[in-house]
């Protein structure tokens, strides 16, 4: 029986790989345009950048810088998100501020970034960690803000003070949600990340792809839109398996929702 | 033993408004009393309870337990919420561990103890279960079990079955009869249910609609142990619940 349901499972996505490359395949050979290679094409460029060193030490920093920038935003986010649930004044404090950086695309501030910082990984990773906040403080904040208010009073009841309240009860209570928050900002990550290289072009995923872009190689800008977009596949099967593993608890209702950068 | 004096609370919805839910109420309790508070809703009978509990704070008067007065919420008095409350993260077993642990007892202590209380509630073969798997009467059973688990001698419980079925709720009625006559601890039980105050207390309270005031005091004198299906048919039982029943009617009418 579950070997039925899984294997079900696996079919949908795998025909919805086919369609896709089926119509790309057909509209390139209709259309015939330059930038716009068959799909085919593309594909055969994938095991040449796929075995290059160059390419991968690229695709390696990229994700390293990715890895630092996420982690250092969740290192931020969940507590002020936090914070700001349980108390007014800090959400008097921050709201202002999200309020202002929220509609501005993070990446338009990367050449401001870069006249502070350079060029180098500390203006991408910042890039990377302005990306990533939003949602997940945005989560956070209302993960903690429908902690019913009665867990909170059976654990101070119990003896529990106020810090350790906020830590052991409201953190797990919201992990759900905040999972929510991760799960976006993942992704928005992986967006952030190259679009960071595509303005600061001396390394990383982004710069193969414009490089290409630039000397008109659009097999292998094509290429690399299918590896970020592996990327993002793979982030996100693996984060939904430690998602399933670390809030199997949690009543389901507990929607994703991916957001836009 | 809880005492009660000039106790009022009132709320502000926003800056002009204020509503007051408790109106100068005094009420003294005695140790290993059950009492019950009756009220239409909105009569700010839950409010009474969460100021008790320490995690409301009074707008006026106090509430002095044992000769203290609540200033917070303490392990001294033990709360039962019709919402279960339970934390979700963690299995039956860690719930009814977790205020054993907080208090500092060593985790083979809690848990021998955990596992004692969970089968007295008859939940014995759950203990791994989590709070989603459990029915609603599951879940109050373990925030039972939960609460007597640190041991207060003050249990508050806020219209507890109020969230189940009748058959549950009955249920659940007789096994708190049946463990509260073996250790006799303070309860205040808030309940909109008149049948189910009568069967249970020793004193009932009615409270006005708000701001909440004391409209009436009956001592419910009922011989215990009480079986359910004995005071179905007792007359003394029948006139408790038809007179209440009438007194709330004209407290219901008030403004309807």
């Amino acid at each position: 029986m579950n070997l039925k349901v899984s294997a079900v499972a696996g079919v949908p996505p795998l025909l919805a790989c086919l369609g896709l490359l089926a119509i790309w395949e057909t509209a390139a050979r209709v259309l015939d345009i330059n930038g716009l290679p068959p799909a085919a094409d593309a594909l055969r460029e994938l095991p040449r950048i796929l075995s290059d060193r160059e390419s991968l030490l690229n695709i390696a920093a990229s994700l390293r810088r990715m890895g630092t920038g996420f982690v250092l935003a969740l290192l931020i986010s969940i507590p002020v998100g936090l914070a700001m649930a349980r108390s007014l004044r800090v959400a008097a404090v921050f709201n202002p501020l999200l309020m202002m950086i929220y509609p501005v695309p993070k990446a338009a501030l990367m050449p401001i970034i870069m006249l502070w910082l350079g060029i180098g990984d500390a203006s991408k990773t910042i890039v990377i960690v302005l990306g990533v906040s939003l949602p997940v403080i945005y989560h956070s904040f209302q993960g903690a803000r429908a902690v019913e208010e009665k867990l909170i009073w059976s654990a101070a009841a119990m003896g529990m003070r106020p810090a350790a309240r906020l830590l052991r009860i409201v953190l797990p209570a919201a992990l759900p949600q905040i999972f929510v928050g991760i799960r976006t900002g993942l992704v928005l990550a992986l967006i952030t990340m190259v679009t960071s290289e595509m303005i600061a072009r001396q390394a990383g995923v982004g710069s193969i792809l414009f490089n290409a872009l630039d000397m008109a190689q659009y097999a292998s800008v094509y290429a690399m839109i299918v590896i970020i977009g592996g990327l993002g596949f793979i982030l996100d099967l693996l984060f939904e398996g430690l998602r399933a593993k670390l809030v199997a608890w949690a009543e389901p209702g507990h929607d994703i929702a991916v957001g836009t950068a | 033993m809880i005492v009660i004096e000039g106790l009022t609370k009132s709320f502000e919805p926003t800056r002009r408004q204020r509503h007051l839910a408790l109106g100068d109420l005094s009420l003294s309790i005695a140790e290993g009393e059950f009492v019950s508070i009756l009220g239409p809703s909105g009569c700010g009978k839950s409010t009474l309870l969460y100021v008790v509990g320490g995690f409301v704070p009074p707008s006026s008067g106090k509430v002095i337990v044992n000769g203290q007065v609540v200033t917070g919420p303490g392990p001294d008095r033990g709360p039962v919420f019709q919402e279960f409350a339970l934390f979700p993260w963690k299995t039956v077993l860690g719930n009814v561990m977790y205020g054993l642990r907080e208090q500092g007892v060593a985790k083979p202590l809690a848990e021998s103890k955990a596992r004692a209380l969970i089968s007295l509630v008859h939940l014995a073969g759950y203990e791994d279960f989590y709070p989603k798997q459990l029915s609603g009467g599951m879940k109050q059973r373990v925030a039972i079990a939960r609460t007597l688990a640190y041991g207060p001698k003050i249990l508050l419980m806020d219209e507890p079955f109020g969230a189940l079925d009748a058959h549950t709720r009955t249920g659940l009625q007789r096994e708190l009869l049946e463990i509260w006559e073996r250790d006799r601890k303070t309860v205040l039980f808030v309940t909109h249910s008149v049948e189910e105050a009568v069967f249970l207390s020793d004193r009932v309270v009615v409270l006005t609609r708000s701001p909440g005031r004391i409209k009436a005091m009956i001592d419910i004198d009922l011989p215990r142990p009480r079986r359910r299906a004995e005071l179905l048919v007792d007359r003394r039982y029948q006139t408790f619940v038809v007179d209440i029943e009438g007194l709330m009617d004209t407290l219901g009418q008030a403004r309807q």
